[in-house]
């Protein structure tokens, strides 16, 4: 009768401590970083608006969420993400825009990610850091949360633990550190849904076939 | 804990009045969606209704867990095509629009708008709007018009449609209602009930909060559930759900030609690597689903130039085989007419293929299909027809009042070889593979509806409004018993005990039953399947002769009903109906029944 044999302590066993789900397996950037949209994954399933308002607010509201799903028809279904990427200094529009001296959306040096000073914010009807950004990243919540919600990559105690990629089922999130200039991801959602859409090309916005009419004749 | 309170929208057509409702105790006890639907036709739909006259109802029902794993809405009412109790789910993300909006008891529509209109519902905001730009526009072209109406000042795209398709203002028994263009609630002509009471479209937003009863713990459970669950039919992602129909050919569970063979050459055209890489486009979901398994397919080439369309078991398998119209581009190309005319796939491939058999037994001729030339296989000849029947023309016109209404009326013994259950075309599923599947769609009291939709499993699910998917992994993860047990606490603030999880269950199914004996369903002689699989031998591709015996059935689905805790005739028992709180159905099924 043969024994199995025990591997040996060298062998190295691919994923066995492997517990967790996302990226997490990856180090998380210690410096700048980002959530990056991979808006092609996208399934429009919603569990990061949920993970994001669980976090923050204790309740599952996709409106008080800081990451927005947002739904087109292409003419088909399909759905991208939009959420803060935390711009650099030079392209930060949302904050040059505040009207108030220091702005009250602004960047944090210390923990890397933006920052509103809720009581201080202007709140719905100023809005202008949401018409100033290019993909109207920062959403209002009136009358419960009449500040601009912006991502702060879920920083608690100076620990950075972003909810919304731990809880995507496809990965189509991801936190990592810049991998080129971060505000070429701020795309908004009308142009991310554009680009998708001429994958479907020569499909037409509310037509997507011929009538048997025009295949064979009356 | 508290409990939720559920509130449905209610809207008089007729004169346009609107309501909230408080119907907390009836989903108490009949949990939503499909249960709750079956009960609202109890009260509200007097016996032999016509199902398209102002007195049906139309039931959008969502349920305590709409938007915390795959949501679903089940739409309820009296069925044109079975004359009895209907229901239908689409999935997608108009359940969750309904829930922000503070309909967490569903949308229920009543009497008949005197013009063609859309319900426009945002938040508190409720109007029936005029819709005469709309009608007689096919579903996409009329929801990217809609769409465009009312996304005019808003600044996101969230406002959700649901719409009908020239099928369903022309009262196509076996239209659908389309949702996003391609989720459909198609079966058992929901769409045809939606145009009788002249209501084009549904399109609703909501800003509010679904307030769930305690969303920490129901937080805990789904990311436990999605990270659990997340490898568990994650292969839908690749193929959506048209995966099954290769299996079920292998299997002799998928009908050919109408099923007159077990097999055929073409059945090896099917072939889900071949969709995946060569016609994939990306993948979209529905609301707090993991899969993600929407899986639209492109073609471009001519002669059918480029169209999309989302292939499913339940929208091709009918067409495939079973028409004989084997191929992605044929299937990308009618399932894309099919869902544009607002019409059931599933139901309407039933009708042509029984049309073809009987052409091919020379039982109708060319005349009678106004010059059609209707052989296996003829894709103009099959699209022609089917324009036909949505636009009620010629023998469309009879060929549109589905598979209980049409054989009587075009007779010539073409009555045998419909292959229907209580109206509802068997299409997609071939029963001489399977007992279980025979019996199991046999004796759901609705109609033969796809799968085993009577099941205890099946049932909860469209009662909490999770879409049926999710049934595998949430048993994987939690064991079924157990997810009523931790779900509807967390959402819901109901803390049930297996017994009344298990009582809550029951009584919606037995409601939904006692609903159609009372407009005359009479298990014993209505759960059966065509004479076709008892009595015609087929031969699987390894040459298996697969038949069904009769007797068997018949045992099998006796022993079906005691496990469904009915008595061996498939009638509730009054011992069960009082012991569950039912006793005002008791005098009406005395009147179908006599003392039973």
């Amino acid at each position: 009768m043969t024994t199995e044999k025990a591997p040996e302590a060298t062998i190295p066993v691919l994923g066995a401590n492997k517990s967790g789900w996302g990226v997490e397996d990856m180090p998380n950037p210690k410096g700048v970083g980002l959530i990056q949209a991979r808006w092609d994954l996208c399934i429009g399933c919603g569990a990061c608006e949920m993970a994001c308002s669980m976090f923050h607010y204790g309740d599952i509201n996709r409106e008080l969420a800081r990451i927005r799903i947002y739904r087109y028809h292409v003419p088909i279904p399909k759905s991208v993400q939009n959420i803060c990427c935390q711009c650099a200094a030079e392209e930060r529009e949302c904050e040059k825009a505040c009207p108030l001296d220091p702005p009250v959306i602004h960047y944090d040096k210390e923990k890397f990610h933006m920052v509103v000073d809720a009581d201080r914010c202007l709140g719905y009807k100023c809005g202008k850091c949401r018409k100033a950004c290019p993909a109207s990243v920062p959403c209002f919540y009136p009358p419960e949360q009449n500040c601009a919600l912006v991502c702060d990559l879920c920083e608690r105690d100076g620990v950075r633990k972003p909810q919304c990629v731990e809880v995507c089922p496809t990965y189509a999130l991801e936190y990592m550190a810049p991998q080129f200039p971060q505000h070429l991801e701020r795309i908004h959602p009308d142009d991310k849904a554009a680009y998708l859409a001429k994958r479907l090309y020569p499909l037409s916005k509310d037509r997507i076939q011929q009538t048997p009419e025009e295949i064979w004749g009356e | 804990m508290t409990e939720k309170k559920y509130q449905m929208l209610e809207i008089n057509l007729t004169t346009g009045e609107k309501r909230v409702v408080d119907v907390t105790a009836d989903m108490r006890k009949y949990i939503g969606g499909r249960g709750l639907g079956a009960k609202l036709m109890w009260e509200r739909v007097p016996v032999d209704t016509d199902p398209l006259a102002p007195e049906n109802i139309l039931y959008f029902g969502v349920g305590p867990l709409t938007g915390t794993l795959g949501t679903i809405v089940n739409v309820s009412a009296k069925s044109p095509l079975t004359l009895r109790g209907g229901t239908s789910n689409m999935n997608g993300h108009l359940g969750i629009e309904l829930i922000y909006a503070g309909y967490n008891g569903g949308l229920l529509l009543t009497g008949k708008a005197p013009k063609p209109s859309y319900i426009y519902i945002h938040n508190d905001k409720v109007e029936i709007r005029d819709a005469s730009h709309l009608w007689g526009k096919n579903n996409l072209a009329a929801q990217q018009a809609l769409r465009e109406e009312l996304h005019k000042g808003l600044e996101d795209q969230n406002f959700r449609i649901a719409t009908i398709g020239p099928a369903g203002e022309h009262l196509v028994r076996n239209a659908g209602i389309s949702h996003d263009f391609y989720h459909h609630a198609a079966r058992m002509g929901m769409g045809a009930v939606m145009g009788s009471k002249n209501i084009k479209g549904i399109a609703v937003r909501g800003t509010g909060s679904p307030a769930y009863a305690n969303p920490a713990k129901l937080f805990a459970l789904i990311t436990r559930f999605h990270h659990d669950a997340r490898l568990k039919k994650a292969q839908d992602r690749r193929w959506g759900h048209n995966i099954s129909i290769a299996r079920r050919y292998y299997d002799t569970t998928e009908g050919v030609k109408n099923k007159q063979l077990g097999w055929d050459p073409i059945c090896d055209q099917t072939n889900s690597l071949v969709l995946e890489q060569q016609y994939k486009v990306w993948n979209d979901g529905c609301n707090m689903c993991h899969l993600g398994c929407k899986v639209p397919s492109m073609r471009r080439d001519p002669p059918l130039g480029p169209t999309i369309a989302e292939l499913r078991h339940d929208n091709v398998g009918g067409w495939d085989a079973n028409c004989m119209l084997p191929g992605f581009d044929v299937q990308v190309y009618l399932s894309t007419l099919l869902d544009e005319l607002g019409m059931d796939n599933e139901d309407v491939s039933g009708v042509v293929a029984w049309m073809m058999e009987c052409y091919q037994r020379g039982l109708v001729s060319q005349d009678d299909l106004d010059g059609i030339d209707l052989t296996w296989g003829n894709l103009e000849a099959v699209c022609k027809l089917v324009k036909k029947i949505a636009y009620r023309e010629g023998i469309g016109n009879i060929l549109a009042d589905g598979l209980k209404l049409a054989p009587p009326q075009i007779g010539k013994g073409t009555e045998k070889y419909a292959i229907t259950g209580k109206g509802v075309a068997i299409t997609s599923y071939e029963l001489r593979g399977s007992m279980q599947d025979a019996v199991d769609m046999a004796v759901v009291p609705v109609g033969e509806l796809h799968g085993a939709r009577g099941a205890a499993r099946w049932m909860a699910c469209d009662a909490l409004t999770v879409c049926g998917f999710m049934i595998r992994p949430l048993h994987e993860v939690f064991g079924w018993d157990n997810v009523g047990l931790e779900f509807l606490p967390a959402a819901a603030g109901w803390e049930v005990t297996p017994q009344e999880w298990h009582d809550m269950v029951q009584r919606m199914r037995l409601m939904e039953r006692c609903n159609c004996i009372r407009e005359g369903y009479i298990p014993e002689r209505d759960d059966m399947i065509p004479d076709r699989f008892f009595e015609e031998t087929i031969y699987s591709k390894y040459g298996e002769p697969k038949i069904l015996n009769r007797e068997e059935f018949l045992a099998f689905r006796k022993k079906t009903y005691l496990s469904y805790e009915l008595n061996p005739q498939g009638i509730p028992t009054r011992e069960s109906l009082i012991k569950l709180g039912m006793e005002f159905v008791i005098p009406e099924m005395e009147k179908r029944l006599g003392q039973w």
